[in-house]
């Protein structure tokens, strides 16, 4: 047990603690300056450029700084740095083969970075989720949606998949299918439409609003009325524009018809015969029943 | 408590409420009361599209409030006083200027219209003057002024008969007269359809006659209208008479200088 104890102590006495000290200082220390630096090159773009760029400039600066401190503990540890960067190239394969899809997210990460498809702020849709992006980070892009979910979606998947971005220019054009009745004049609701366009004040006044026929639907002859807005005012746009659009052809008598199915009785489209036949004991029960 | 009777409304002009008073406007298509309590302002305002034809900017004191459909805003008092102050601005983005009938100048000669544009109105209170609010006194509509829908900007627009004759422009408390010269140097006569004003490097002046006037914009088209240059006079024109600032530019690039060339001016 002696033993044991005395070989123990040998040990320790043995280790530069020192060293290792200076170690977990530079680490420290590298952490804070590296966060520091990094908050104050996002505080300097901050009111300069794009929360993208103040993000991306930000992590560039951190992970910089943090690095060289890296390096440093490591050399002052006793490692040197070229067998550590030979060492590095065994392990490169061996951790590839190992964390296959997290190196992939990080390489599609910087592709993402590069190829700018979209910014921090932007909303975009991937695979049928719409939603604000709120971070593009080393594996994940961040996205919140509207009913404010927290999604995150693999790097990887945004460089395989088509991504919708939805906030890339200043304006969107919106399409509305509007549906009326066959009987209805289509020249007469086409210039109602564009004087609704051309009253509107979230209707941009160029591009020009237009409206086309599209179709000869089932129970309709089926408009398409595009018109233009803010990229920050779809919403508003189409909600407040089939409203407008129903109050018209409600005042202006135009029928807005609903799927409906008409019986023919042939090819002369001849209406039914109908014949109404006196039914005596019928009458009598109403009669009693009266 | 009795009511003052209507009185014009004016720009710059030190109005004083005591408390539990309403003040209420009516100009351009929009209606708003400023209303003082102890420890509050309260600004109400509603638009009427269908009111464009009021020519005079009307205003009344009294203790009577809207109904409370009419859409409200609160602000702390900044100060015990009761000073209201209403200043005008000029817009926040450039406003496109389209004539109703297509104006054609001829080669290497110039003209000069007046196109009279939307202002925006500043609520100033308390003997600091801090703004409450801002409101642009009637709906503005936008546009898109670019080469294609990717590369451009949005701008307010204004459809203007492009007077040619001061006499002819309107004058109403809401609207700012710019007057614009156009040069044309080109050996082909220039098809003006519509222009961007830029609007908000256009400080505001009031004249002895309470109208709205800026400096006077020059664009120069040399080559082709996609290169015109644009130019905003340090002074003002002599027709606008003696005249005292009210605002400055909201943005002073391009002031007073001749600037590159704007491949948006003529849209």
């Amino acid at each position: 047990m002696d033993d044991i104890g005395g070989a123990l102590a040998a040990e320790l006495g043995s280790i530069d603690w020192g060293a290792w000290l200076r170690v977990v200082v530079l680490l420290a220390l590298g952490f804070v300056l590296a966060t520091a630096a990094s908050r104050g090159m996002a505080r300097l773009l901050g009111s300069r450029s794009s929360r993208h760029v103040t993000v991306l400039f930000g992590r560039v600066v951190f992970y910089a700084i943090f690095v060289i401190f890296i390096i440093a503990a490591l050399r002052e540890a006793g490692f040197a740095p070229d067998v550590l960067l030979g060492a590095a190239g065994i392990l490169t394969v061996a951790i590839g083969f190992a964390s296959q899809t997290s190196a992939s997210n990080m390489i599609s990460g910087l592709f993402l970075l590069v190829e700018k498809p979209f910014e921090i702020g932007n909303f975009i849709e991937v695979d049928g989720t719409i939603g604000e992006v709120i971070g593009i980070d080393m594996l994940s892009v961040k996205l919140r949606t509207a009913d404010n979910l927290y999604v995150r979606i693999p790097n990887e998947t945004l460089i395989k998949t088509r991504v919708i971005n939805r906030s890339r220019f200043p304006i969107r054009r919106l399409d509305l299918t509007v549906g009326i009745a066959y009987r209805e004049d289509i020249r007469r609701v086409q210039q109602l439409l564009l004087s609704l366009a051309e009253e509107s004040t979230v209707c941009l006044e160029e591009p020009k609003p237009f409206v086309l026929t599209t179709a000869f639907g089932p129970s309709s002859v089926d408009l398409q009325f595009s018109f233009w807005v803010p990229a920050d005012k779809v919403l508003e746009g189409r909600s407040t524009m089939m409203e407008a659009v129903k109050a018209l052809l409600d005042r202006e008598q135009v029928e807005i018809p609903f799927p409906h199915t008409s019986v023919y009785a042939g090819s002369a489209s001849q209406p039914f015969r109908i014949e109404l036949i006196r039914d005596d004991n019928r009458q009598e029960v109403t009669d009693d029943e009266r | 408590m009795e009511t003052v009777p209507n009185e014009s409304g004016a720009w710059n002009h030190t109005y004083n409420l005591a408390s539990g008073q309403t003040q209420k406007h009516e100009l351009s298509e929009t209606r708003f009361w400023v209303t003082l309590l102890d420890n509050e302002w309260q600004v109400r305002w509603e638009r009427n599209a269908g009111e464009t034809d009021r020519t005079e900017w009307r205003q009344q004191v009294s203790h009577v409030l809207p109904g409370s459909e009419v859409k409200q805003h609160r602000f702390i008092r900044p100060d015990e006083d009761g000073d209201l102050l209403f200043m005008p601005a000029m817009a926040d983005r450039p406003t496109m200027i389209r004539p109703y009938q297509p104006l054609t100048i001829p080669a290497g000669r110039e003209c000069t219209i007046y196109v009279a544009t939307l202002v925006w109105l500043r609520i100033l209170v308390g003997r600091t003057r801090t703004q409450l609010m801002e409101l642009p006194l009637a709906e503005p509509s936008l546009t898109w002024v670019g080469r294609t829908t990717m590369d451009g900007e949005l701008c307010y627009t204004a459809p203007t008969y492009a007077r040619l004759v001061l006499d002819a422009v309107p004058k109403r408390p809401w609207r700012a007269i710019s007057p614009v010269r156009i040069c044309n140097r080109r050996q082909e006569p220039l098809l003006l359809e519509r222009f961007s004003l830029p609007t908000p490097s256009l400080p505001l002046y009031r004249n002895e006659r309470d109208q709205l006037w800026t400096p006077q914009v020059t664009v120069v088209c040399e080559t082709e209208m996609a290169q015109a240059s644009l130019r905003v006079a340090r002074r003002l024109p002599a027709e606008a008479g003696e005249c005292e600032k009210l605002a400055e530019a909201r943005s002073w690039h391009d002031r007073g200088v001749l600037t590159k060339a704007l491949d948006r001016i003529f849209g």
